[in-house]
């Protein structure tokens, strides 16, 4: 795993710097933004492998920056693990929005570290 | 024309003139003479017998009032029902009068017919109306006696005739305060009011009931009319809807609540993940990074309780009359300090027309509070020095307004849309977004709502609006509540 590149985006500041010092102690490189707009900037400039994404954000809000990232055809294959402290019921509503595919990954808030760290592995090892 | 001739012209004509019938019958009840009003009305009469005639009978009437005369000379007055030449039922009253004979006997009878069919269809539909009206209509007179009830209020209140209108209204034992009876009854001006009365049944109803002045030409008003539309169901409605609203604003809160607690847990778990692997790893840096982490989302879950804690309290406003342009002063004077050290302009625009209301005093001040104190904030994040923000009121239509406008950095559509439903904020590192939810909730307890305008670059208005008549109906759920139990009240 090493090198590989991980975004995090979260409006929290210390649920980012949680996510970013456990993926830095598993080899990962880590950015971090704190909404959608920023998000969309560190996309572009430092080209991710993998982005972990807040829904509830100001600014712009994760549903946005999905939906931007999937209708660029440049950034619609990046890996997005969804991570939010929305209920479950929202995990189905983004699942069957048509225009877009779903995200490979969803976690609720207070995560699982051990089970996200297991999927983004087997994400990135395709 | 002398009246020499007038005089016998005139007799000899008003038998053809008269506009109601005129027959002379004999003893046999045979028709010996009719005028043309009686032919035009009941047709062919010659030969015929009167009641044949009147009434299509092959037999004289059970009650002939003529033989009567007949018999005794004595001139009578009867109602009668008959048909008319189209064999129509018709309505009359027939005066009976002898005429005698020279030897003074009483040879022929005169019946005069006046035709009162429309008088008595009109009268029916009037009946029929006043009985079948979905609405409960009294008549009383000066002294508040019920002189006829109708068939709606005799259903719901019981027999009343007789009874006093506050009696049969409301149980009670003297006239109502504000009577619009009494005032209609003074001066002959109708009037309009709300009202609760209780059913036979020990139920309350609610109604809007019209006094109308009953009186002959401009004289003094004799009888007062009564006529209420029943409104307990759009009450009940009512009520309910203000009950879904302040359930709503419970229900949105406590799903956001669930988020921000959520992201708190995830705080918590990041500082102890850091206090964990750098205690591993020997790494001070990290240590005291996680330490902070952790005092960090405990103080937010301290303020987070607090902010519950206030926002779930008391259920009930506390009201009281308010003077709504003194409070917003108080607010501003309050904050005038803050403001000007943050080189933000504090005004208060107050309106000249704005009465007093019930409120509940704290909770107002509390939601002005938070509006002034948010759009401070906003305002601030201007670059140049011309920072401000403004607190009206006026009266708009029935509602009373309160309106706090700055010229801040303003709300996109998506901020828009998320202000009053979750936990929703964007001063991540202060705050809990539970200050407009409360501001929401103590205007919902009060009948009212929450409106905001705003654009990004040029500001936002927040709007209190708080509709007068539904105020009165708050008042008076919280005075019917503490009827009820008032043991849960202090």
């Amino acid at each position: 795993m090493d090198g590989k590149k991980i975004l995090i985006v979260d409006d929290e500041p210390d649920v980012a710097a949680y996510l970013a010092a456990f993926l830095k102690d598993n080899g990962f490189v880590v950015r971090t933004a704190a909404d959608g707009r920023m998000g969309m900037e560190q996309v572009r400039a430092e080209r991710p492998d993998l982005i972990t994404l807040d829904i509830n954000m100001p600014e712009e809000s994760g549903v946005r920056m999905y939906r931007h990232l999937q209708e660029d055809s440049d950034l619609k294959d990046i890996p997005v693990f969804i991570v939010t402290g929305i209920s479950s019921n929202f995990k189905g509503f983004i699942e069957t929005r048509r225009q877009v595919s779903p995200p490979v990954g969803y976690f609720e808030k207070p995560i699982d570290r051990v089970q996200l760290l297991a999927k983004a592995k087997e994400v990135l090892m395709k | 024309m002398s009246p020499k001739i007038l005089d016998p012209l005139l007799k000899r004509e008003l038998f053809n003139m008269l506009p109601f019938g005129v027959v002379a019958i004999d003893r046999e009840m045979r028709l010996v003479t009719a005028n043309p009003y009686f032919e035009k009305r009941f047709g062919a009469w010659h030969g015929k017998r009167c009641h044949e005639v009147f009434k299509g009978l092959p037999e004289p009437c059970s009650n002939c009032q003529a033989r009567l005369t007949f018999a005794d000379g004595i001139p009578r007055i009867s109602d009668e029902t008959g048909l008319d030449r189209q064999g129509l039922n018709c309505y009359f009253i027939v005066h009976v009068a002898p005429l005698r004979g020279e030897s003074g006997n009483v040879e022929y009878v005169v019946e005069m017919i006046t035709d009162v069919t429309e008088t008595r269809l009109r009268q029916r539909e009037y009946n029929l109306l006043f009985e079948r009206v979905p609405c409960f209509i009294t008549v009383i007179d000066s002294q508040y006696k019920i002189l006829r009830a109708n068939e709606r209020f005799r259903q719901t209140f019981g027999e009343s005739t007789g009874k006093s209108c506050f009696q049969a209204y409301k149980n009670r034992s003297e006239p109502c305060q504000d009577c619009p009876a009494e005032q209609t009854f003074s001066d002959g001006l109708e009037r309009v009011v709300t009202q609760t009365g209780i059913a036979k049944d020990g139920s309350e109803t609610d109604y809007v009931v019209t006094t109308a002045p009953l009186r002959r030409g401009s004289g003094e008003v004799m009888h007062v009319i009564e006529i209420s539309a029943d409104i307990t169901q759009v009450k009940r409605l009512e009520r309910e809807m203000l009950e879904a609203e302040r359930l709503a604003a419970v229900g949105q809160t406590v799903a956001g609540l669930a988020h921000t607690i959520k992201n708190l847990l995830m705080g918590l778990e990041g500082g102890m993940y850091m206090l964990d692997s750098g205690l591993r790893k020997g790494d001070a840096e990290r240590l005291a990074e996680g330490w902070e982490v952790l005092q960090r989302n405990f103080e937010k879950t301290v303020v987070l309780v607090k902010d519950f804690l206030s926002f779930s309290k008391g259920r009930a406003p506390d009201l009281k009359l308010v003077n709504p342009n003194r409070l917003a002063r108080e607010v501003v004077e309050l904050y005038n300090d803050a403001a000007a050290r943050q080189g933000v302009k504090l005004t208060v625009e107050a309106g000249p027309m704005v009465k007093r209301a019930l409120l509940d005093r704290d909770g107002l001040e509390a939601c002005l509070t938070n509006l002034v104190s948010n759009a401070i904030d906003a305002a601030m994040t201007r670059d140049d020095s011309g920072a401000q923000v403004i607190v009206r009121t006026r009266e708009e239509g029935e509602a009373l307004i309160f309106e706090v406008e700055d010229n801040g950095c303003g709300m996109d559509w998506e901020v828009r849309q998320k202000v009053f439903t979750t936990f929703f904020t964007t001063k991540s590192d202060r705050g809990t977004g539970l200050g407009l939810l409360t501001t929401r909730k103590i205007v919902q307890e009060h009948g009212g709502s929450m409106e905001v305008d705003s654009d990004p670059g040029t500001g936002s208005r927040f709007r209190i609006r708080l509709p007068r008549p539904r105020l009165k109906m708050v008042a008076e759920q919280i005075a019917r509540e503490a009827k009820k139990s008032p043991s849960d009240i202090k």
